[in-house]
Formats: C-alpha cells, sequence, structure tokens
C-alpha cells in the first residue's frame, strides 16, 4: 500500500476515526513518505491543542434553569456599582452644595453632605461634567420668600431635573413641575416639606416629558396650584 | 446629580454585559464548572464570580468570541483551582502564609492556547467546525457524523482534514498575534 499517497486521510487518522483497514493503509503508507509523516507531526499538534479545549468550550447560548444565577451575578454587579457610586456621589454632593452657597450666599445647605475630611479627598477627583446643553438656574420669589436652584439636563426628547429648594414653610404639600415656552407644564415630583427641609432646604431629582428646547422655567406650587417659586431657565 | 445621567448609562451598560456574556458562554461556563465541581450549586457560585470578574476586566473582552470564550473558561478553572486548594489548605493550622502564590498556576502558554484555539475554531468555515465538532468534540465516528452532517463518509474525511489545516493555520497566525502582545 506504499503507493497509495492520500494525505486527505491524514486528517481522520489523527482524530483515531478510520477504520482498521484503512488506518493499517495508512500507517504503510507513512513509513515510506516524509511529505506525509510532516503533515502527521503538524495536525497532530494540532489535535493536541484542541485536546486542552474543554468539550463544554463548544456549548453554546445560556443555561438551562440559569436565571436565578444571571439575578444573583446582576444583583452583585449592581451592588458594587452602587459601592462605587456612593464613593464618587459624596463629592458630587458637595459640589452642588457649593454651587447652592455661591447662587444663594448661603442660607441652605443640600442634603447630600457629609463629613469635611472625606469631601476634600473626593472632591477633585470627581468633578462633575454636565452634559452638554445643561442649564442652571435660580430665583428667589419675592412674595413667598421661597428659593429655588435648579439644574435641567437634556435627555432624548425630554429633561433630568435637579432641584434644590428652600424657603418653605413646613407641612407644604409641593409640586415641582418643568414648564414649557408654550406655557403647558409637566409635573416632575412631589414632595411634603419636613422640619429640615423648611430649616435647610430640600433636594429631588425628577424629569419630566418636555423637549430640552422647549423648556421655559422649572416651577414649584402647592397642591391648590399657587406658585411658591419659578425659576427661569 | 451632575453624573446621574452616564451614572444610569453605566448601570444600563453593566447589565447588558452581564447579560449578553451569560446568553452567549452561560451555558458552556456552567456545564464546565459543574464537571469540574460535581456540584451544580457549587458551579453556579463559580460562574457568578467569573461573569462578575470578567465585569471587572472589559478589556479582557475585546477580542472575538473565542477568545472571550477562552478566557472566561480559564477564569472559571482558575477560580475552582483556588477553591479546592482552600478547602484542602483549611485543615492545616500552622505556618499559615497567605501570599505565597498558588502552587500549580495555569501556565500562561496553555492559557493563550486555548484562547487562541478557541478563536481558531470560531473562524473555521461552518463546514470545518461542523466536522470537527462531530468528531473531535462529540466523539462520533465517520459513519455516525456523516449521518448527522448528510454527506458522504468520503466527504466526512476530507474534511476534518481541512478542518484541522485550516485550524492549523489561522491557529499559528493568532499565537504570533498573541503572544506578541502578551509578551
Amino acid at each position: 500500500m506504499t503507493t497509495n499517497h492520500d494525505p486527505q486521510l491524514l486528517g481522520a487518522y489523527v482524530l483515531g476515526v478510520l477504520d482498521e483497514r484503512e488506518a493499517r493503509a495508512v500507517e504503510a503508507h507513512l513509513a515510506s513518505c516524509p511529505r506525509c509523516r510532516a503533515e502527521l507531526t503538524e495536525l497532530r499538534s494540532m489535535a493536541d491543542v484542541m485536546g486542552d479545549v474543554p468539550p463544554e468550550a463548544l456549548l453554546d447560548g445560556p443555561p438551562e434553569g440559569g436565571d436565578l444565577l444571571l439575578q444573583r451575578t446582576l444583583r452583585q454587579v449592581r451592588s458594587e456599582r452602587g459601592a462605587q457610586l456612593r464613593r464618587r456621589q459624596v463629592g458630587l454632593g458637595l459640589v452642588a452644595a457649593a454651587v447652592a452657597a455661591v447662587v444663594l450666599g448661603g442660607g441652605f445647605a443640600v442634603g447630600r453632605g457629609t463629613a469635611p475630611d472625606v469631601a476634600a479627598t473626593q472632591q477633585a477627583s470627581t468633578q462633575p461634567v454636565p452634559p452638554a446643553g445643561t442649564r442652571l438656574g435660580s430665583a428667589t420669589d419675592p412674595r413667598t420668600g421661597a428659593r429655588m436652584t435648579v439644574q435641567v439636563k437634556p435627555a432624548a426628547g425630554w429633561v433630568r431635573v435637579n432641584a434644590s429648594v428652600a424657603g418653605i414653610a413646613e407641612n407644604e404639600k409641593c409640586r415641582l413641575f418643568v414648564v414649557a415656552k408654550d406655557g403647558s407644564r409637566q409635573e416632575a415630583g412631589s414632595w411634603l416639606v419636613s422640619a429640615a427641609g423648611e430649616k435647610d432646604g430640600t433636594n429631588l431629582d425628577g424629569s419630566a416629558l418636555i423637549a430640552p428646547e422647549d423648556v421655559a422655567a422649572i416651577e414649584v406650587r402647592n397642591f391648590d396650584d399657587e406658585r411658591i417659586v419659578t425659576v427661569p431657565v | 446629580m451632575a453624573a446621574l445621567w452616564s451614572r444610569k448609562r453605566e448601570a444600563a451598560a453593566d447589565e447588558a454585559l452581564i447579560r449578553s456574556l451569560y446568553e452567549e458562554h452561560g451555558r458552556a461556563l456552567l456545564a464546565y464548572a459543574t464537571r469540574l465541581t460535581g456540584d451544580r450549586a457549587a458551579a453556579e457560585d463559580v460562574v457568578q464570580e467569573t461573569l462578575v470578574r470578567a465585569w471587572r476586566h472589559p478589556d479582557a473582552l475585546v477580542n472575538g468570541k473565542g477568545s472571550v470564550r477562552g478566557w472566561l473558561l480559564t477564569v472559571t478553572r482558575n477560580i475552582v483551582t483556588d477553591r479546592i486548594r482552600a478547602r484542602a489548605a483549611r485543615p492545616q493550622e500552622v505556618a499559615e502564609t497567605p501570599l505565597t502564590p498558588p502552587v500549580q498556576r495555569d501556565h500562561a502558554d496553555s492559557v493563550v492556547d486555548s484562547m487562541v484555539v478557541l478563536e481558531a475554531l470560531d473562524r473555521l468555515s461552518s463546514d470545518h467546525r461542523d466536522v470537527l465538532m462531530e468528531i473531535y468534540f462529540r466523539g462520533r465516528s465517520v459513519t455516525e457524523a456523516a449521518e448527522a452532517l448528510g454527506v458522504p463518509p468520503g466527504t466526512v474525511k476530507s474534511r476534518s482534514h481541512y478542518a484541522l489545516r485550516a485550524l492549523r493555520e489561522t491557529f499559528v497566525g493568532q499565537q504570533v498575534a498573541l503572544k506578541g502582545v502578551a509578551g
């Protein structure tokens, strides 16, 4: 069989799937064919490398009945991400407090401050960079004496709002509105002023479906729809 | 506040990353971990840890699917090995040396190899990949593979040959590239 030069059989030979007769024929040929021996060596090295790959490596898709595993993993990632953020947020709260203090000449603090030593180390590394198009505004209502500082950040066709509101009496029920240029408005949140809120102010996040370019002002009203403070932006 | 927007986006990206790794590789990882640990619950813990480590090292996930799979499987194996070692070490109460490196860390070459071979397998034509899957990874005979693939036995033989050749070509090229990067 030494004349049977058929390198195509070498792959199957290396993989051990030739029947006995074929395998013997290949071996007989190999004994007299250096080219096929060289080829065999190369193919065998591939088979060896594949041997390092666990058969499971070829399975695709999600595991069966692995839903809890996925949920647990997502929870762990969320909580690790949360821990990172809490560390970062300390800095952000203080920057906001600083902004509010500058704008309003003091008088109230946002509710996110923390020990100053932590602040000193965090603040430098976490200078917030507001997304493009973020607008800031601040106003004091001469009639009610309520003060508000707002930040309006654009989203895709809507806006996120952060407001620091002070100078409203305890137990007042308040609503935060985003007012559009055409005079329509959307509620972005509501709250009850606490004793601490009356004294130190209240900080809240909200959102409203008004296109960023259509936003005219942020407004606080009570539940009787009486205007408490308006901040044009 | 100022970073609220990007923060939410990051959180969504985290979830998307974990979900896509789970959808694509979860089955392979859990099956592998189950075989290594012999315990489904322990295997789930290992896979959870593997996915979290992948999330912490997104730089490991930039290559092709095969490389990612190879990386994940290597992490899975290392976690299992470390846990077995930790369990074995627990009863000994003397001379605790927590800084001693693990005795048999996976050799870098074998890690690279399994990443490379998976990547190379992934790049084969489906004809070539299928025939290797049937014969090598499912352990089927030529006749069985021929039946499963709907081709004559002679084709199974010649395809398995060309598949190995193609694998080798990709493998050699890849190996050089990856070792070049690693070295």
